[in-house]
């Protein structure tokens, strides 16, 4: 078992409430809590995150989730005086409807896209015996925690935020949220687009199914279109730290300091994954007066 | 050279020249004279109503329009001296006119049409009661004699508008002349779909107090709201013209049939949806007509749909919207309070953070 292996078992043995401000890595040093605000980042990314399929998926995605959710919510709310002018933006109404179905076939395809790449990621993983469920996606327990933790820290009643896995809480929250709603939608408007097939499945009372098959689609996008205007676009890009944007989306990379704050145990694993980075957070260390001092310091708050 | 220059101008003379015979067309119409007093914008007078009537006929809108080959005392026959009366009668378009459509032997009338129109259920009927009798249509309710626009040929099929020439020209020799020549002289044109709708739905149909007075059902009183709010009337709104406007179901190619839906003569009838629903949705079934055309989500009709709709959708919209969005403000404020600024700056985005803990 490794140094960081360690560290990470103790953080995940229910310590997370109570933290250790140090973090020792054995080759590397004692390392602070707060080290993120001491570290050199270049904004285009310094640390892996995501992998080049991750990245066309997300790419193929956002484009089509903005034609279909332009042409869509201009249909829905067709009675609005802007309506018309977006409908006629799109070539007119019947080209619209055209532009919806063909993005919406592409975005079926990122999905599947997707599907493909975590089932086989994940089956390479467990043959090579590196598969840890910490490191995806899948709610736990901890997240839970670290939620509750996170909202100790931004009432001020934590100094730290709680070290955090490669997804924390609020990325496995939209996670599922789109695992939902990619669901919802992709059903519904298979409802919305095949009516004569749809009655005959639920032949007991297709008008229900097809009311429910709207409504749901309109309001599942909507949700979406808020959510990912409003929350996604601030969180990712808007907020302290992150403006004007994060290049994640384009280089599959992320900051140093990001990674340090907000997936700090990610971190951990970049440490014993990259030779560089440890040299890198070595001489850091050495550099602000934390070199390795055997037996001085422990994991508690000194 | 001076050849060549001579050549366009001779062309441009005559392109002018044609341009020019065109408007001279407009005046030749006028084989009665009536434009001699009707040609004056302020010919007007005060009605017994109270009301100015204004005569006025703008002949170059007139031309222009279906009627303009029609000569005035065609439609309006009684008038038989010039100077003339007051009119007291009104315009019937059942009047057979001298005029021979193509391939016709008879002269032309609207009287088959008008003959369907008054089977349907906008007929007055004796037994109305005096608001109804005044809420029915008549001819020109709806036939404003417009300048018609133009639709996409590739949308409506040729049998589709054929089907509507014959409601009132004879199909031998018309049919041929439509399919062979007739698209090609001139564009197909047809009243909007959102101008139907807008027919139907203003001052009557649309008219909530108005269809609730003339005693008409649930059903059909919010008829114009809940089909505004499906697929159909979400794209016609939008200017589709292939989505279906409220006589592409309520009538059949005669426009004019329109009935109650419990007369098996009704295009909407229980046992004739299947054959109507075929001709847009190929691919029908028993089950897919039951799906409801003007959909409604409120209360008495449908309570599952409502509560999820108002209840449970709106909820869990509201409830994740303002959680997260409360707790990234909340983020901000503590990240910025701990030292962050917005950018990163020379490598950090973390100010004055001299010494560590």
């Amino acid at each position: 078992m490794t140094a960081a292996e360690e560290a990470l078992n103790a953080v995940h043995g229910g310590q997370t409430d109570v933290e250790g401000y140090f973090t020792y890595v054995s080759g590397v040093g004692y390392i602070p809590r707060d080290i993120y605000k001491y570290v050199k980042s270049n904004p285009f990314g310094d640390l892996p995150r995501y992998s080049v399929h991750i990245v066309i998926q997300h790419i193929l995605i956002f484009t089509t989730f903005i034609a279909l959710a332009a042409t869509g919510i201009a249909l829905h709310y067709s009675d609005l005086f802007w309506a018309p002018y977006v409908i006629r933006l799109f070539g007119g109404i019947d080209t619209s409807q055209l532009i919806h179905r063909s993005a919406a076939f592409v975005m079926i395809g990122a999905s599947v896209y997707h599907i493909l790449t975590i089932v086989g990621s994940t089956a390479q993983k467990i043959l090579k015996k590196e598969f840890d469920i910490r490191r995806t996606q899948v709610p736990l327990p901890k997240d839970l925690f670290d939620l509750i933790h996170d909202i100790k820290y931004f009432l001020g009643l934590t100094p730290h935020r709680p070290k955090m896995e490669k997804f924390m809480y609020k990325q496995k929250i939209h996670y599922l949220a789109i695992l939902w709603g990619s669901f919802v939608l992709i059903s519904a408007g298979t409802a919305l687009l095949f009516p004569e097939h749809i009655a005959l499945l639920w032949p007991f009372d297709p008008a229900f199914l097809q009311d429910l098959a709207r409504i749901m689609h309109a309001d599942e996008a909507i949700m979406a279109l808020i959510i990912i205007a409003f929350w996604h676009l601030s969180n990712v890009h808007f907020v302290p730290g992150r403006f004007p944007a994060q290049w994640t989306v384009f280089t599959g990379k992320i900051t140093r300091e990001h990674q340090l704050e907000e997936h700090f145990l990610e971190y951990l694993r970049n440490l014993s994954e990259i030779p560089e980075e440890r040299e890198y957070m070595r001489s850091l260390l050495a550099e602000l007066g934390f070199a390795e001092r055997e037996g001085s310091l422990d994991e508690t708050r000194p | 050279m001076k050849l060549k220059n001579l050549l366009i101008a001779v062309l441009a003379i005559s392109v002018l020249g044609s341009g020019l015979n065109g408007f001279s067309e407009v005046t030749a119409a006028d084989r009665e004279n009536c434009l001699m007093c009707h040609k004056y914008p302020n010919m007007a007078r005060i009605g017994e109503d109270g009301l100015e009537r204004n005569y006025y006929v703008d002949e170059h809108i007139f031309l222009n329009s279906l009627h303009g080959e029609v000569g005035c005392r065609e439609c309006h026959p009684y008038i038989k001296k010039f100077p003339h009366d007051p009119v007291t009668e009104k315009v019937d378009c059942a009047n057979e006119c001298h005029i021979k459509p193509p391939f016709a032997e008879k002269n032309f009338s609207h009287r088959e049409i008008i003959d369907v129109f008054k089977s349907s259920e906008h007929e007055k009927k004796a037994e109305d009661s005096p608001l109804m009798k005044q809420s029915k249509p008549d001819c020109k309710y709806c036939h404003l004699n417009p300048l018609y626009k133009r639709v996409d040929e590739n949308i409506i099929s040729f049998g589709e508008t054929l089907d509507r020439c014959l409601n009132c020209h004879q199909k031998k020799g018309v049919a041929e002349a439509y399919l062979h020549m007739t698209h090609r002289l001139r564009h197909k044109t047809s009243r909007d779909s959102r101008e139907i709708v807008s027919l139907c739905a203003e001052n009557c149909h649309g008219d909530e107090q108005l269809m609730q007075k003339l005693g008409a059902s649930a059903a059909a009183v919010e008829a114009v709201e809940t089909y505004r709010e499906s697929i159909h009337g979400k794209m016609t709104a939008l200017g589709s013209e292939k989505a279906a406007d409220c006589i592409s179901c309520h009538a059949s190619s005669l426009i004019h049939d329109i009935y109650d839906k419990d007369n098996p003569k009704s295009t909407i009838n229980k046992d004739n949806l299947l054959t109507l629903c075929k001709n847009c949705h190929a691919k029908i079934n028993p089950y897919f007509v039951r799906i409801a055309v003007h959909p409604s989500i409120k209360e008495p009709h449908n309570p599952v749909l409502f509560l999820i709709s108002n209840m449970v959708l709106r909820t869990i919209l509201y409830g994740t919207v303002f959680g997260l969005m409360g707790l990234l403000f909340l983020e901000s404020y503590r990240r910025k309070k701990d030292g962050i600024g917005m950018k990163i700056k020379s490598g950090s985005s973390w100010r004055n953070t001299k010494g560590l803990k």
